[in-house]
């Protein structure tokens, strides 16, 4: 631990008091550069929001399509697709006991315990490969949002036997509409094809292709009884409140499950496991929001290193005199460092409450681009919604400062090296 | 201040040489000088004559680039940039030709500013220049900036600021070059009272005739190196 003596903070006292009135001095200069960076930080700050809001919306759409934030698994499944590699009824209780734990339940914003197979569905028109998937209604409506795309008919209700909800394009490949049979046939529990008749109760639209045309969704009894496989599950889904509480969520249920683990009877993933590709599209957009942010501090950066440096060009001689007056080179380089860390330190708790206003300002309604979007954009399985919702997080505050701090530091770097090494004679000798 | 067998400053043939495009130029040649403490020595000559080089190098601004310049007894050849600042601000105080106040600061704050690195107190070091203010008859001018004195106004503030940390020895480069007779010669007693009354040994680097007469002790110097050395009554 650094402790500083009275006469070092004595030091840095005088060093701080001339470092804010020389940017008081220079007042209009300090005003523009800091107005630069004032724009440049609210721009950080909502685009940061910006970016993480449309994230948790891909996020969102992609798990609530898919396997959920945290899926409890077999280890094999996500490999075989088979029902061979499944969650006995009694591990699956354990599980499900395993979420109802403190620390954990107050998280889970909906869980839904599902058997998924690949078949074929026939009707009198033709037959298609589909993925049928087995589900406990009311849970599912929770989990899902695919009850609220209902184009015709309803979801699936609890009591329904041999009902199916079926995607829209499969409707029409299949001719069918609402109470039409058709036959789904997949492997049961015994390695065996079967087969089972159930009729369309409600038709849905996504807006992703690859699921309108091939899901289907089947009460879990009815599948359990088709294909033998009781209360058995493919995979438990998991919905959290946000997505940040993934790992963490994660870590605990593994540690609380992890004799089933050992035992090679299941496997906890994240959605960034589970789902490689949404995963790899959210690193991939980061990544060009980073770049663009990069570019744009750059370039502040050196607005930040003209008007430091300008200062020091400017200021020669008082440097020359603060050096014959008693101050180290160091000192005298020190308070060219802290003029630029302060008027970055103003300029960015400026620019993010600037910044966290815009956010709050679009947090309700969101920013509607879908003017912008000709169509429905998906992308693996996820649907882009077109308003997007800036998402606030403490952590980008704190991220936000370091960046433009560091920004302004190292910018403010060299002109304090200039400054520390001037041949105080030299400086002192002429009026510039 | 109570007198000490050290001297304020003592050179031992310093040499002070710059490198220019086609040859050497020996701004101080060979000069072996010993001013003792309470002196109010002037350093005259002409243009040129090396007496503002020869007070850079006492005040440690410069380094020499041959012999030894001690101050108050201590090597300045030896010593890093680092120690020659804490030197200057310990030991040495500088009045320059152009005033050189600080812009942003007040009067009082110019004057008090090598105290508050030496970390005196705040009701001392306010004690002090308030004191000093009225000597000079700068009262009532503390909270004004440079800007909004007179010409002999801060060059009075820049004689305080180098006497109230009390130092050992006071540089004085051209003091009265931008003042006119009557300025000068108020800056002067101002001066002279503070040596006779506070003991501050004064080296003056000039061509002002005025100093030189009020000087107990001129150093005449020619192309760098001292060519006559005398002491007044």
């Amino acid at each position: 631990m650094v402790i500083l003596s009275g006469h070092q903070l004595q030091h840095i006292a005088v060093i701080g008091l001339l470092a804010l009135r020389n940017l008081r001095r220079h007042l209009r200069r300090t005003l523009l550069t800091a107005l630069a960076m004032i724009v440049g930080g609210a721009l950080l700050m909502f685009s940061l929001s910006l970016g993480d809001g449309t994230h948790e919306s891909w996020i969102d759409s992609g798990v609530r399509m898919g396997a959920g934030h945290i899926t409890i698994e077999n280890p094999e499944f996500q490999a075989s697709r088979k029902i061979d590699d499944r969650v006995s009824a009694d591990t699956r209780a354990t599980v499900e006991n395993a979420l109802r734990e403190p620390g954990v339940a107050d998280q889970v914003v909906a869980r839904s315990a599902k058997i998924v197979v690949q078949g074929l569905a026939s009707s009198a028109a033709g037959a298609r490969p589909v993925q049928v998937m087995g589900v406990e209604p009311l849970a599912e409506a929770e989990f899902s949002t695919l009850d609220e795309q209902v184009v015709e008919g309803r979801y699936l209700e609890p009591g329904d036997g041999l009902a199916a909800y079926v995607g829209v394009e499969l409707v029409e490949a299949l001719d069918l509409r609402l109470g039409s049979r058709l036959v789904v046939t997949a492997q049961d529990a015994n390695n065996e094809i079967a087969g089972q008749l159930v009729r369309v109760v409600g038709v849905f639209r996504s807006g992703v292709p690859s699921i309108d045309q091939a899901l289907v969704h089947v009460p879990l009894e009815t599948v359990g009884a088709w294909l033998g496989s009781g209360q058995d599950v493919t995979n438990v889904g998991v919905l959290v409140a946000q997505s940040r509480d993934v790992p963490r969520l994660t870590s605990q249920l593994r540690m609380s499950l992890s004799g089933l683990i050992e035992s090679g009877a299941i496997r906890v993933m994240g959605w960034r496991e589970a789902m490689p590709e949404l995963s790899a599209a959210v690193a991939i957009d980061d990544f060009g929001n980073y770049l663009i942010y990069g570019i744009l501090f750059v370039i502040i950066g050196f607005g930040i290193v003209n008007t430091v440096l300008m200062s020091v060009l400017h200021r020669h001689r008082e440097f020359g005199l603060l050096q014959a007056l008693g101050l180290t080179p160091r000192q005298t380089g020190t308070l060219v460092l802290v003029e630029g860390l302060i008027l970055t330190a103003f300029s960015a708790v400026a620019g993010i409450g600037l910044g966290v206003f815009v956010t709050w300002y679009f947090w309700g309604d969101g920013l509607d681009f879908s003017s912008m979007m000709s169509s429905e954009m998906t992308f693996s399985g996820v649907v882009i919604d077109p308003v997007i919702i800036p998402l606030f997080r403490v952590a980008r505050v704190g991220q936000a400062l370091l960046f433009i701090l560091m920004v302004g530091g190292v910018a403010s770097l060299y002109p304090a090296i200039r400054a520390s090494t001037i041949d105080v004679t030299e400086a002192m000798k002429f009026d510039r | 201040m109570t007198k000490s067998p050290t001297p304020a400053v003592r050179t031992e043939a310093v040499w002070k040489t710059f490198h220019q495009v086609a040859e050497e130029v020996h701004a101080v040649r060979d000069v072996s000088l010993v001013i003792g403490r309470g002196e109010f020595t002037a350093l005259a000559g002409p243009s040129g004559s090396g007496k503002t080089t020869l007070l850079n190098l006492i005040g440690g601004l410069t380094r020499s680039t041959r012999g030894r310049v001690f101050v108050d007894g201590q090597d300045l050849t030896k010593m890093s940039n680092r120690e020659l600042a804490q030197l200057r601000l310990a030991k040495i105080g500088f009045v320059f030709q152009a005033y050189n106040l600080l812009p942003v600061l007040t009067a009082m704050e110019n004057a008090e500013f090598p105290m508050l690195l030496q970390g005196i107190p705040v009701e001392d070091r306010r004690q002090r220049v308030r004191e000093l203010f009225e000597k000079t008859g700068l009262t009532g001018l503390e909270e004004r900036r440079p800007g909004k004195l007179s010409g002999g106004q801060q060059q009075r503030v820049a004689v305080i600021r180098a006497v109230a940390g009390e130092p050992a020895l006071v540089l004085a480069d051209e003091p009265t070059a931008n003042l006119d007779s009557a300025a000068s010669d108020a800056l002067l007693d101002v001066m002279h009272e503070l040596n006779q009354e506070l003991g501050v040994t004064f080296v003056f680097a000039t061509h002002d005739l005025r100093v030189m007469e009020r000087s107990r002790r001129l150093v005449r110097m020619v192309d760098g190196a001292i060519d006559s050395d005398e002491v007044r009554a």
